[in-house]
């Protein structure tokens, strides 16, 4: 994305941010980069439902639909009037320029920078990533640093080392699929429902996390990940034991899963002598992850921040958060940006290097 | 009244600044297909030369298609937000509309020009008699059986040239390939000043046909393309 050559650094305090990456369309107003005064999320999940999975034409007509309503609805939580005359009521608006679906992206970037040019407020693209690292700091803006983060969702896996906003290093990623994307394939492969994380959360309440052993993938010498032979093991163990419950292997995955992930996290956090690790994305809601990531870190004697369930999944507060400080070390984003569907940690545009 | 006009139904990309007295600059640029990338620097630069802020507009219009559905979520998507954070109405266009009344700024009967937009997949959208229609392009001549003298203009005309010109008519230039900004801009002038102007959280886009439903695995960055179990 462009940067503006204007080199003035920004001086404001407050962000309005737009997120529609995926099927989530989100607006919110956040204050000197951690303090929320509103988050509102309008969640599409009920529309892709009953096609299993997300159908990005169906994401984009919704968020054309919803992203003027969710802003107003944000703006107004906040004690603001998005049609006041004279001074715009932010000093700023962000939005996800990308990962995320093309379609989805340009009607939040295309939205935002109109409400950044009515305004005459800078405009800042956010990399999607970078803004679920700063969920642990809009809960606990007391987090102390270095921190490693685990960021799982349906479509992301990271291990990433933070030394404070603006400061990453990627040390880990998966090497096929997302731990999200496993939840959802296993759990419709189950018949347990979309999306699958809640889905499987809720069957494994009932199972016994030891009644399979599923293999976990072990990556030597890597903090990387993988899921596809997991995903498989379950298919393939399933076609030879028809009459297993399915709240035993929804129990026996999801544990498998946990384990793959902590063990990595934790040998993450060691390695590079963190003082705390942070739980990020829409898979940091699994209730065994987060029971057994508390457990693991009084063990170690590691401070573990596991952000509320809201602040785990998308919302647009954490691109507010990764907005500022981006506005304040590179400054405005051009209004000639583009939508960047594939933008990665380590490419241009991206803050996301490895420091 | 002055009116900001978005235009990006199409691969182009245009904006204009009109008000009653017609319109005072448009900008149009051929590119295919930078809509995200375009549309604002030539907003900015739009309003720049005709010489106002953007707090001094007293409306806006967008194109709301039938037409490429990406480029039309970025312009209404644009004009909304614009519209919602100054307080103004908007007034959507179809892009049948503005082609039409881009042919008969230009010279032509009224009654004699039929636009024809491209839906892509074998599929065109016409305007005749008022009358929006889609199909392919074999039902709009049945539709039409029989006419004569018509002028065809837009997309849709040009990629079905061979089967549109003949006895029914002909296509008209690479002028009106492309929904007009001016003409969006006027029409949009005279739906705000008639009293059709609408709240812009109700400007929708004109699609035509229902959201293609296939599911997307690869939601985001790094998980690779897998389809099913
Ligand atoms: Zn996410």
């Amino acid at each position: 994305m462009g940067e503006s050559s204007a080199g003035a650094a920004f001086a404001g305090r407050r962000v309005l941010a737009l997120e529609t990456s995926c099927d989530e369309t989100a607006a919110a107003v956040v204050d000197d980069g951690h303090v929320v005064v509103s988050s509102v999320v309008s969640s599409q999940v009920d529309l892709h439902a009953r096609y299993g999975g997300v159908v990005p034409e169906v994401a984009s007509r919704a968020h054309t639909e919803l992203i003027v309503p969710v802003v107003t609805e944000a703006l107004a939580a906040a004690g603001l009037d998005a049609t006041g005359r004279g001074a715009g009521p932010v000093d700023a608006v962000a939005a996800t320029v990308g990962p995320g679906l093309v379609g989805a992206l340009l009607v939040g970037v295309s939205a935002a920078k109109s409400y950044a040019m009515a305004w005459g407020v800078p405009f800042v693209g956010v990399n999607h990533l970078e803004g679920h690292l700063y969920a642990s700091l809009l809960e606990d803006p007391e987090l102390a640093y270095p921190v490693v983060v685990l960021l799982v969702s349906g479509g992301h896996t990271l291990l990433v080392r933070m030394g404070g906003p603006g400061r990453y290093a990627v040390l880990g990623r998966t090497k096929d699929d997302a731990a999200g994307e496993a939840f959802d394939k296993v759990s419709r492969y189950l018949g347990l429902g979309y999306p699958g994380g809640p889905a499987i959360d809720k069957a494994a309440e009932r199972g016994e996390p030891d009644a399979v052993a599923f293999p976990r993938a072990r990556l030597p010498g890597t903090f990387d990940f993988s899921f596809s032979g997991l995903k498989t093991a379950v298919v393939n163990y399933v076609r030879a034991h028809p009459e297993v419950s399915s709240e035993d292997v929804a129990a026996s995955f999801q544990r498998a899963v946990t384990d793959a992930l902590l063990e990595k996290t934790f040998e993450a956090a060691e390695a590079t002598r963190a003082v705390g690790l942070c739980l990020a994305g829409g898979v940091a809601a699994n209730s065994e992850l987060r029971r057994r990531a508390a457990e693991k870190g009084e063990a170690a004697g590691l401070r573990v921040f596991l952000p509320s369930r809201a602040m785990c999944t998308d919302n647009a507060a954490m691109i507010a958060s990764a907005g500022y400080f981006r506005l304040r070390s590179k400054g405005p984003t051009a209004l000639d940006a583009g939508a960047e569907p594939s933008l990665g940690f380590n490419e241009p545009g991206s803050s996301l290097s490895r420091s | 009244m002055r009116l900001l006009a978005l235009e990006s139904a199409t691969g182009a990309v245009a904006v204009a600044v009109a008000s009653e007295e017609g319109v005072l600059v448009e900008l149009t640029v051929r590119a295919a297909r930078r809509h995200l990338e375009l549309v604002h620097p030539l907003v900015a630069e739009a309003l720049s030369l005709a010489g106002i802020t953007v707090a001094e507009l007293d409306g806006v219009a967008a194109d709301v298609g039938p037409g490429l559905f990406s480029g039309i979520r970025v312009g209404v998507s644009a004009a909304k937000a614009l519209a919602a954070a100054r307080g103004l109405e908007v007034a959507g266009i179809t892009s049948l509309e503005a082609l039409a009344h881009g042919a008969v700024a230009a010279g032509a009967e009224p009654a004699e020009v039929v636009p024809v937009v491209d839906l892509r997949r074998g599929e065109v959208a016409w305007q005749v008699g008022g009358e929006v229609g889609h199909g392919p392009v074999a039902r709009l001549l049945e539709e039409l059986a029989g006419r004569r003298g018509l002028l065809f203009c837009g997309d849709g005309a040009r990629r079905y040239a061979a089967e549109l010109s003949g006895r029914a008519g002909r296509v008209a230039g690479e002028a009106l390939a492309t929904p007009p900004v001016a003409s969006l801009s006027v029409l949009g002038v005279a739906a705000l000043c008639g009293g059709r102007g609408i709240d812009p959280v109700e400007l929708a886009p004109l699609y035509l046909r229902e959201a293609d439903a296939r599911i997307n695995w690869t939601t985001r960055h790094d998980s690779p393309a897998r389809r099913g179990l």
